[in-house]
């Protein structure tokens, strides 16, 4: 699950799962929902492979994954809710991301930081939060 | 943090001493009123600052302005000059807009000529200056022709038919920062930027149309060109997509990379590589060839603007009065510190006797400043970029309704063109700190003192 929680300037996403691929999923989709505007009345599904090898951990891997969603989106014009993993490592990863497009915007995001990510298990639930620079 | 834990050095500089955190290297200094350092204490900004406080190789102080706001990494309205011989250089100092920056055109027509054609005026500069999220340009730039606008900047924007030379003269740099290297720029960031060249964006982003309102120096104003009913035309906006791609790219190498340099900070976003190692140099390369992209996009933006003006006022000409760069690093040479690699973010050059751009909101003023003598041994000639925010915008969306929000506006006399009606609620005057007690900080503090003032008349905003 994920929520949007106040920044200032930016977003904040909250996100916890059950499992650490879970919780990679549910922060494509909380991305997917800080974006998202009016569907286009031309809009059809679409379906790419993503993948991210050799990040410096398992945090950086995430923000590197969400990073290169985030180029796909902004490039092919194309919004991505669906994630599965065909190879998920500690930092690297091959994902088959589903989604539509052309994608209509309700929020620009500039990029996914490092700041206050903080991919962590807890009470067997994973966690993190993510500010998106708007 | 709370008060007690800074030093008032006098009535608009605090600071907080080396001690207050072990791993600081110098002090934290802010510029504020005690009011708004009331405010300052609510969010994370000091904390951040800190942060930036622990940057191997910084020298004297990290300093945030009185427009200081949380970002991430660096506090938004922070500076930090770094050691160029053994410091680093951080691609969150600067952020993901990199050389995201304001220009200022003066009109010859008043404010008399140009209120009964005000919202004709605005509807075609939206017309005329592609906006939005998304929202691609006039322009689809093959390799060749992006490796030029990445090297030359806004002087190849004018060698296509952008502009003139003399726009150049008044531009920061001359709109091209020496170094810029298009090879250092990942096929990525070429793929987000090749189709936005000439295009504002979305965010805080805008084209406003001014009065000015108030004069404070008619000598140096009248060199400007500036005289009260007098009307300006401010462009807000930097390197889009390919900007933001470059800073991503950056902090990922500089991630990997650290542990190498045996670099340990509090906040992985301050990912940072000494500047004469090889990510150092490749980012610095990269970084001013994504400058000079957001020189030439608002050389692109200056040409649209001024077509639209052509519609209303075929006898006038807009000028440039200035372009300065609010989030890029530059080397500089101080007598006391030699040379230094100062980090702006949020924070704009004040060189003594160079114009300094201070956006204020859409229902607010905006500045000229002129830079003074005492930015050049205080605030490494750095000064505030704008009001700086102090609502979140889930805030905003929740407490301000379009209507009121349209109908203040409109009583204030204030046309406003927006692509996203959220993107206006967001960016509503309420949302920002008040931009007079902002300016009145940095002008008693002796950094920059005051030249003019401009109200909006006409806003675009994506």
């Amino acid at each position: 699950m994920y929520e949007v929680a106040q920044h200032i300037a930016d977003v904040r996403l909250l996100v916890s799962a059950p499992s650490v691929e879970d919780l990679f999923r549910d922060a494509v989709r909380g991305m997917y929902a800080v974006m998202r505007g009016e569907p286009a009345p031309d809009a059809r599904p679409v379906q790419r492979t993503i993948t991210v090898e050799d990040s410096a951990d398992r945090t950086a891997l995430l923000v590197d994954f969400l990073n290169e969603v985030l180029h796909r989106t902004h490039v092919a014009r194309e919004l991505f809710d669906g994630v599965s993993f065909a190879r998920f490592e500690e930092v690297s990863l091959q994902a088959t991301l589903t989604g539509v497009a052309p994608a209509a915007f309700d929020e620009d995001v500039k990029a996914v930081t490092y700041h206050e990510a903080d991919v962590v298990e807890r009470e067997n639930v994973w966690h993190t939060t993510l500010v998106f620079d708007i | 943090m709370q008060k007690k834990d800074l030093n008032k050095l006098d009535d608009h500089l605090w600071e907080i001493p080396k001690h207050y955190r072990p791993d600081m290297r110098v002090p934290a200094r802010v510029y504020t009123s005690e009011k708004m350092l009331d405010h300052i204490l609510q969010d994370r900004s000091l904390m951040q600052l800190l942060n930036v406080a622990t940057l191997p190789g910084i020298r004297k102080y990290a300093i945030a302005m009185p427009d200081v706001h949380e970002g991430y990494g660096f506090p938004i309205g922070g500076v930090a000059a770094v050691d160029a011989q053994d410091g680093v250089i951080s691609p969150g100092g600067i952020g993901y807009d990199i050389n995201c920056g304001v220009r200022l055109l003066r009109a010859n027509v008043t404010f008399d000529d140009v209120q009964p054609v005000l919202e004709k005026l605005s509807r075609s500069v939206a017309r005329e200056v592609p906006s939005g999220t998304g929202r691609g340009g006039p322009l689809r730039l093959k390799r060749p022709d992006l490796d030029l606008v990445l090297r030359e900047g806004a002087g190849r924007a004018v060698e296509m038919g952008y502009g003139d030379a003399e726009d150049l003269k008044h531009i920061e740099s001359q709109g091209c920062l020496d170094g810029a290297d298009p090879g250092a720029v990942s096929e990525q960031a070429r793929e987000r930027g090749h189709d936005q060249l000439g295009t504002i964006g979305s965010g805080n982003h805008f084209v406003e149309i001014d009065r000015i309102d108030e004069i404070y120096d008619t000598d140096t104003a009248e060199q400007y060109g500036l005289q009260r009913g007098g009307i300006v035309v401010q462009i807000h906006t930097g390197s889009r997509g390919l900007g933001h791609q470059v800073a991503t790219d950056s902090i990922r190498v500089m991630t990997k990379a650290m542990p190498r340099y045996g670099i340990d900070l509090p906040d992985r976003e301050l990912a940072c590589a000494p500047l004469s190692s090889g990510e150092g140099r490749q980012y610095l390369r990269a970084m001013s060839a994504a400058a000079n992209f957001a020189f030439a996009n608002r050389q692109l933006i200056t040409a649209a603007v001024r077509r639209a003006w052509k519609h209303q006022f075929p006898d006038d000409a807009l000028s440039i009065v200035y372009d300065v760069a609010h989030n890029v690093a530059k080397v500089e040479r101080y007598p006391d510190v030699g040379e230094v690699v100062v980090h702006r973010k949020g924070a704009t050059r004040a060189f003594p006797g160079q114009p300094v751009l201070i956006p204020g909101s859409m229902g607010t003023a905006s500045y000229l400043l002129l830079g003074e003598e005492k930015s050049m041994t205080d605030t490494f000639g750095s000064c505030c970029h704008g009001a700086g925010r102090m609502m979140s915008r889930t805030k905003a969306r929740a407490e301000i309704r379009l209507e009121d929000l349209r109908g203040r506006l409109r009583s204030q006399g204030i046309v406003a063109e927006a692509g996203s009606s959220k993107g206006l609620v967001e960016e509503a005057p309420e949302a920002y700190k008040d931009i007079d007690a902002v300016v009145d900080v940095v002008a008693r503090a002796g950094i920059a003192r005051k030249i003019a003032r401009f109200r909006p008349i006409g806003v675009v905003k994506g």
